[in-house]
């Protein structure tokens, strides 16, 4: 039984291994093609089925004038909303997050939960119903195809996880660390700042990460409220994507793009081990 | 510079968590509180702390309406029965804290936090992480930074409740001499328990609280000779008071078959039916006593305590002894009639041992 | 006491919150009334477009009936793939921290560009997939056929999502408490018995919560539909979010689009609302 059973698990992880790694060898191996190697059919590795070349990642480096493809400064574009955004998410979420974890709040019908429930339920709009209005929005205001209009939509997205993360963890913090720093001299305001947020770091570390994360991969409000001037490097992608391009500089592009949040994985694995993930969770 | 408290009320759901409670607490001295588990003495405590607010009635001290004070303006210090420390500092720098909000001198801060930590026993663990020290060297690190303040009140909410047997004992020892030493005498120190034995220990003033209400006030002494009520006389003895419904016939009390001659400090009673009290101490085998049988025999600690019943009538009696029984023995007791109380039956303590009626 | 601090925390997160949806959330509903397109500017039609809606557009109802297919097909999926994954690196397995990474790092690529390589992948003639199947004689359609194409937005979300799933499930896993563990490997139980009977239990609220936070995502996908298959072939993997965004930024029907996005929204949160009810009874109770 135990033999079957690890024959199974290990079948299992391998399978699933090459799975997940499969696109990422096609898209290494592809960058390296040109148009013979690509058109005869599919061809997979360089030296044995085909002549490698470099023209696939030259294009990035090269200037668009010279027909390259300019991915820096999406990449930092990206880098930037990403960034700020959910810096300004983390932080007003959490601050709102404390108050719905400590305290009550009554107007009405509407309560803590309540509460908690409608910046949640954020995340369940689809971008498409939010993406009229705000083009119109930030037309209004003259924030299209900018890097601020951007960031002020991103908030929009990334404040809900922020506030469901650090709810369920502030719900963990005992209250009578809050009461004691009450008890020792600090008002409410003292009492989060030097007691309750110190013992926070693991939660905002998740919120910080979950932040950063669906704030980097959003495609669609990038798409619809940037143009010329501002380009994020998601969208920049699938401009590529068109039937013109070519494959090896395609997959070289998204390679390039994809490698940097992989460093996230390995933060967040190494968090998991420490245990500290498991209070954010539920 | 008294507390004094007005019929506090407080009642967030269906139940009262204070019912009218009043007092009246004088500077220099101990208070007990003394209730079951959700009788309200948490919720005193903290009303006192500030971090609740009842809903009626009126509490003062040095002649301020203490319930317009915030709680980080009420020169308070409290021990809850969790150990609460700051995690992310260290013991020095978790005592260090009140100081350091009160923005006092570094050089004061270290003498005399370093003094207090004498004072807990916690010399030498200053630098040491909270998450490092064993239960009970938690505790007394809140103990200490709850004293380095030199609070006028000190609420102390079962401090000892989740500490083991042995740590307890010791630490009550040592209570009753930080107390005296470690405070000014300016200080009012409330401390809740559920245990009567911590209560005499203390042997400060006693208010025994059941439901929300205050049942009773009196030094320990008092409390244990003279229980006002058939409450009281169950919160404040462990095991709880032996209570039987008897009745007097012929000059003798009556119960389940049983006769037995009215002491004199009974003598005096009017009703013909009232509930008698007797302590589990004062009820002894005897060759020549009643006989009940055996119910329930418990070992706890170096006694047994033997749940007997007869007929209708149940009672507990600790033996000083560890002695094996089995269930339907049969056991013959004897009382000391000069321990008897006698409560008449709307409860009220209509006779003691000790001289005290409430009738 | 002074309660002021009470609102000084929440306010600032919710009325920047509010403030920046307040707008559009005010203008979908006015957009809804309206008959907004190419030709009309802002009128007012009443409840026009939403008679439209539930009496003349199967299209939108085909829509969601796909969207609930591909959805629920992925999010079950993905749990019960990412349950067995996390199982399996949970306790002390050969590179325990490479493979916990390497599950991870889908969830961290970029949906829209992983799609555009997947694009490439299953290239119907230059693409490995097929190149590896016509050994076998197969030649399969992957985005050309109706039912492979769905198919095929199932394979790439999956791959995409389940990490998400693994992430969640493996912090529960190791969150859990060790005694009911103890007491059946005294009670002798098979590792079959202490799955069915300690760990998935245990693990109940956990699951709840990682299913219906996947539904709530996976129900906005629409990123890889529009890179990999545009809705198509046809309309075999159109979505709401899609036909949504067809009509409203190709056709520019807006004014329609904006009562389908009402619509959609108000669905949505009852549905979700009866289904986090629905689970919740269903596992607490095992």
């Amino acid at each position: 039984m135990g033999k079957l059973y690890k024959f199974l698990k290990y079948s299992f992880i391998t399978i699933w291994t090459v799975f997940v790694v499969a696109p990422f060898l096609w898209a290494l191996t592809t960058s390296f093609k040109d148009f013979n190697s690509v058109n005869g059919g599919a061809t997979y590795i360089p030296w044995v089925d085909f002549e490698p070349k470099l023209e696939g990642w030259k294009v990035l480096i090269k200037s668009p004038a010279n027909g390259g493809v300019d991915i820096i400064e999406p990449y930092f574009n990206s880098l930037f909303v990403t960034c700020t955004a959910s810096l300004i998410s983390i932080v007003l979420g959490t601050l709102s997050a404390y108050a719905l974890s400590r305290f009550t709040f009554k107007a009405g019908f509407v309560k803590n939960n309540d509460i908690t429930f409608f910046f949640i339920s954020q995340r369940i709009m689809p971008p498409i119903v939010l993406s009229i209005p705000f083009f119109l929005f930030l037309g209004a205001i003259d924030l299209l195809d900018s890097l601020i209009g951007l960031i002020v939509v991103y908030i929009v997205l990334l404040m809900p996880i922020a506030v469901w993360i650090m709810v369920d963890f502030f719900n963990k913090v005992p209250r009578e660390i809050d009461e004691t720093a009450l008890i020792d001299g600090c008002n409410p305001y003292q009492a989060f700042f030097k007691v309750v947020l110190p013992n926070s770091v693991p939660g905002l570390i998740v919120a910080g990460m979950f932040c950063i994360i669906f704030g980097w991969i959003d495609f669609f409000f990038a798409f619809i409220l940037t143009f010329t001037e501002v380009q994020l490097l998601p969208v920049k992608i699938v401009a590529l994507n068109s039937s013109i391009t070519p494959w090896w500089s395609l997959s070289a592009s998204a390679l390039v793009s994809v490698a940097p949040l992989i460093i996230v994985a390995f933060i967040v694995e190494r968090y998991l081990s420490k245990g500290n993930l498991s209070g954010a969770i539920k | 510079m008294n507390l004094i408290a007005e019929n506090l009320s407080y009642k967030p759901d269906e139940q009262f968590h204070l019912n009218e409670v009043s007092f009246n607490f004088k500077k220099g001295n101990i208070y007990t509180i003394l209730g079951r588990t959700l009788s309200g003495k948490t919720t005193l405590l903290k009303t006192i702390a500030g971090l609740l607010t009842p809903d009626k009635g009126e509490m003062q001290f040095e002649d301020k309406d203490f319930l317009k004070v915030p709680v980080w303006e009420r020169n308070i210090a409290m021990v809850y029965q969790q150990f609460i420390n700051y995690p992310h500092l260290n013991v020095f720098e978790n005592v260090a804290f009140p100081l350091k909000q009160r923005k006092i001198d570094n050089h004061e801060i270290n003498d005399v936090v370093l003094k207090s930590l004498k004072s807990v026993g916690l010399e030498g663990y200053e630098k040491r992480k909270i998450q490092e020290l064993s239960g009970g060297q938690q505790q007394r690190v809140s103990l200490a930074r709850s004293l380095v303040k030199n609070a006028k009140i000190l609420l102390l909410d079962e401090p000892l409740v989740n500490l083991d047997y042995k740590l307890r004992e010791q630490l009550r020892e040592e209570f009753k001499n930080i107390f005296s030493q470690g405070l000014s005498e300016e200080s009012i120190v409330i401390f809740s328990t559920t245990d009567p034995r911590e209560a005499m220990e203390l042997n400060g003033e006693v208010i025994v609280l059941d439901e929300g209400k205050v049942l009773q006030v009196g030094p320990a002494k008092e409390i244990f000779e003279n229980p006002k009520t058939l409450k009281v006389a169950e919160i404040s003895n462990d095991p709880p008071m032996n209570i039987l419904k008897t009745n007097i016939d012929s000059n003798k009390i009556k119960f389940e078959g049983i006769e037995i001659d009215i002491p004199n400090h009974l003598s005096n009673i009017k009703d013909k039916n009232f509930n008698l009290g007797i302590r589990a101490s004062d009820i002894e085998l005897s060759d020549k006593g009643f006989e009940f049988e055996v119910e329930l025999a418990e070992i706890s600690g170096s006694e047994t305590l033997l749940h007997l019943t007869r007929g209708s009538a149940k009672i507990i009696t600790s033996i000083e002894e560890v002695m094996n029984f089995n269930i339907h023995d049969k056991v013959k007791i004897d009382f000391d009639i000069n321990k008897f109380y006698a409560f008449e039956e709307s409860g009220i303590l209509a006779s003691s041992p000790f001289g005290g009626s409430y009738v | 006491m002074n309660f002021k601090h009470k609102y000084v925390f929440l306010f600032p997160g919710l009325f920047v919150l509010i403030g920046i949806l307040i707008f559009p959330i005010i203008f979908v509903v006015r957009l809804s009334l309206s008959g907004w397109n190419s030709y009309n500017g802002l009128n007012f039609i009443g409840l026009e477009n939403y008679i439209r809606l539930f009496t003349d557009d199967p299209r939108f109802w085909q829509s969601f009936l796909r969207l609930s297919f591909l959805s629920v097909t992925t999010v079950i999926l993905q749990y019960v793939i990412g349950f067995a994954l996390a199982h399996m690196v949970w306790k002390d397995i050969k590179f325990q921290r490479f493979f916990r990474v390497l599950f991870l790092i889908p969830m961290m690529t970029t949906p829209v560009i992983m799609t555009v390589i997947w694009r490439t992948f299953f290239h119907e003639s230059l693409g490995p997939v097929n190149d590896i199947l016509s050994n076998f004689g197969m030649s399969p359609k992957w985005l050309t056929d109706p039912t492979l194409a769905k198919i095929t937005v199932i394979i790439v979300e999956v791959w995409q999502w389940t990490p998400f799933m693994f992430l969640l499930l493996l912090a529960g896993l190791l969150s859990l408490p060790k005694e009911p563990f103890l007491a059946a490997a005294i009670d002798g139980a098979s590792p079959i018995r202490k799955f069915i009977y300690v760990t998935f239990p245990l693990m109940a609220p956990i699951s709840i919560g990682a299913i219906i936070i996947r539904l709530i995502e996976a129900s906005k996908i629409m990123d890889t539909v529009y890179v990999l298959t545009s809705g198509g072939p046809g309309t075999s993997t159109e979505t709401s979010s899609f036909y949504i965004f067809i009509k409203g930024l190709r056709e520019f029907q807006m004014g329609y689009a904006a009562s389908m996005s009402f619509t959609y929204l108000i669905i949505m949160i009852i549905s979700l609302t009866f289904i986090a009810k629905g689970l919740t009874k269903l596992l607490l109770k095992d």
